[in-house]
């Protein structure tokens, strides 16, 4: 058959094709590896601390047991770690819904004399969704919750 | 100190658009289909107006 | 008959007295030829047959998904508890999670379709495509406008510009890149132009964007969190991840149903077309 030829040509070079854009795809996502994340983890920032005026974002978890409100009212201190290293953060207004300890945020701000002086504060969702109910049980409860409703 | 959002409204704004969306795209490609193949039928000529796209709703 | 070669054959129109007086003109019609050109090598390819499948499908799958959807989503919206720390905001999950997911499938419809056009040359292939970019682009714009929402109350913020948020901004931009140059193509195709081609070209190369969406949370630090479902494993209690199955299912059936009715709508179009140059010529 004629016909088979010119389908295989083109399917070798659309294969051809394919293959040099996903590796172009992935050499770019991997030289943007730097520049295409959102915030430094407290580890970069540990390792490579920014200059004193230069506006970053540090993300990481809220170290449990370590949130203290200010006498202001509108004041925290806090500690965000990610599990190599802890940065001090301080700030000043409302903080989100789901800023609570044992959860993810990204402060957007600056470093100054080893805290980082917060602007703004975003709360990070973590990939669990969990029902209220289950919320006070003990690991062992929820998982045979978890277990049953399986 | 902490937010306190009415979470619901944002619930509902979110379902608003959700739901209106699907409506209207699955409501203006219904008449879009329906106007095509009526005029696929029209050019085709009367005789054959049953064979080419019937409306089945 | 290199023309006819090239492209398989779209085969003739139900009814047998037609096909005949298809026949004639056709290799004059440039660009369309395959519409009347009889002798189907692929079942499919016959818009006949694809058309007797479409016309119960259409409202089955419309039908069926509607019901579904609207089932799983009043199940969110009552039934469902509130989440440990998002409280009831938690219930945009099942509108938000099918928007982004169709948006996605969306584009891969497009992938797909412009791969098997521009290898096989089918050509429900290209219909198929183009039938995916409307109900793709507006999944991925509601996807993007339910995630804003979702977004206020529980990080704070309406939008960041963090590797999944940009890339699925992108994906949208991508879709209405496609679906201008799939108008003009279709107004190039009386003249016969490969501008089809292009808009499969563009088709497969946008599809880059899918598994940097997909790996983006993975790769690069984002506000965003990781995904939830990952292969055969949910970080999501069954509470949630049942009527967010549903709710998937559901409007997945809706998009396929849109897909067909607008590939109908477009094959009626290039049927009528055709028509009326024969009749212009004759």
């Amino acid at each position: 058959m004629s016909t088979i030829k010119p389908k295989h040509q083109r399917l070798v070079l659309v294969v051809i094709a394919l293959v040099a854009l996903v590796g172009a795809g992935l050499l770019a996502a991997f030289a943007l590896k730097s520049q295409a994340s959102y915030f430094y983890l407290p580890s970069d920032i540990v390792a490579k601390p920014p200059e004193a005026d230069r506006a970053v974002r540090l993300g990481g978890m809220v170290e449990k047991g370590s949130i203290a409100h200010s006498p202001d009212g509108i004041t925290v201190q806090f500690i965000v770690a990610d599990g190599k290293a802890r940065v001090p953060v301080r700030f000043t207004g409302i903080t989100p819904e789901l800023f609570v300890e044992g959860s993810g945020v990204v402060a957007e701000g600056h470093l100054q004399a080893g805290t980082f002086m917060a602007d703004n504060l975003l709360a990070k969702h973590d990939e669990k969704y969990v029902p209220r109910e289950m919320r006070d049980m003990t690991k062992a409860q929820a998982k045979a919750v978890i277990a049953e409703t399986k | 100190m902490h937010e306190r959002l009415a979470q619901w409204d944002f619930v509902i704004a979110a379902y608003a658009i959700g739901v209106i969306g699907t409506c209207l795209m699955v409501g203006w490609t219904l008449v879009a289909m329906r106007r095509a193949e009526m005029r696929r039928d029209l050019v085709r000529g009367s005789a054959r107006a049953n064979s080419g796209g019937t409306p089945e709703a | 008959m290199q023309m006819r070669r090239r492209s398989p054959p779209l085969g003739p129109c139900p009814a047998a007295p037609q096909v005949a007086e298809h026949r004639q003109p056709a290799a004059g019609v440039a660009g369309l030829y395959w519409i009347d050109n009889p002798a189907p090598m692929h079942g499919f390819a016959n818009p006949a047959r694809f058309l007797r499948l479409a016309r119960w499908l259409t409202p089955l799958l419309l039908g069926s998904g509607l019901l579904l959807a609207s089932g799983a989503l009043l199940w969110g919206l009552l039934v469902v508890p509130p989440d440990r720390l998002m409280g009831d905001t938690v219930r945009i999950l099942f509108i938000h999670v099918p928007c982004v997911w169709l948006g996605m499938a969306g584009w891969s419809t497009i992938a797909i379709s412009s791969l098997v056009e521009l290898v096989w040359r089918h050509p429900l292939a290209a219909i198929s495509g183009r039938a995916a970019a409307v109900p793709g682009a507006a999944f991925t714009a509601m996807g993007l406008a339910t995630g804003s929402i979702w977004g206020r109350p529980t990080w704070g913020t309406w939008w960041v510009w963090d590797g999944r948020l940009t890339s699925f901004l992108i994906l949208l931009f991508l879709y209405f890149g496609y679906i201008a140059l799939a108008n003009a193509a279709q107004r190039d195709a009386a003249a016969g132009s490969g501008a089809n081609r292009v808009t499969a070209i563009f088709g497969i190369v946008g599809a880059i964007n899918i598994p940097i969406i997909n790996r983006s949370v993975v790769w690069w630090n984002s506000l965003h969190q990781p995904p939830s479902i990952t292969m055969g494993k949910s970080s999501i209690d069954g509470t949630f991840l049942w009527p967010l199955l549903f709710a998937a299912v559901g409007f997945s059936l809706i998009f396929g149903g849109v897909v067909l009715a607008r590939m109908r709508m477009l094959l009626a179009d290039i049927q009528a077309e055709a028509r009326l140059r024969r009749k212009a010529m004759a």
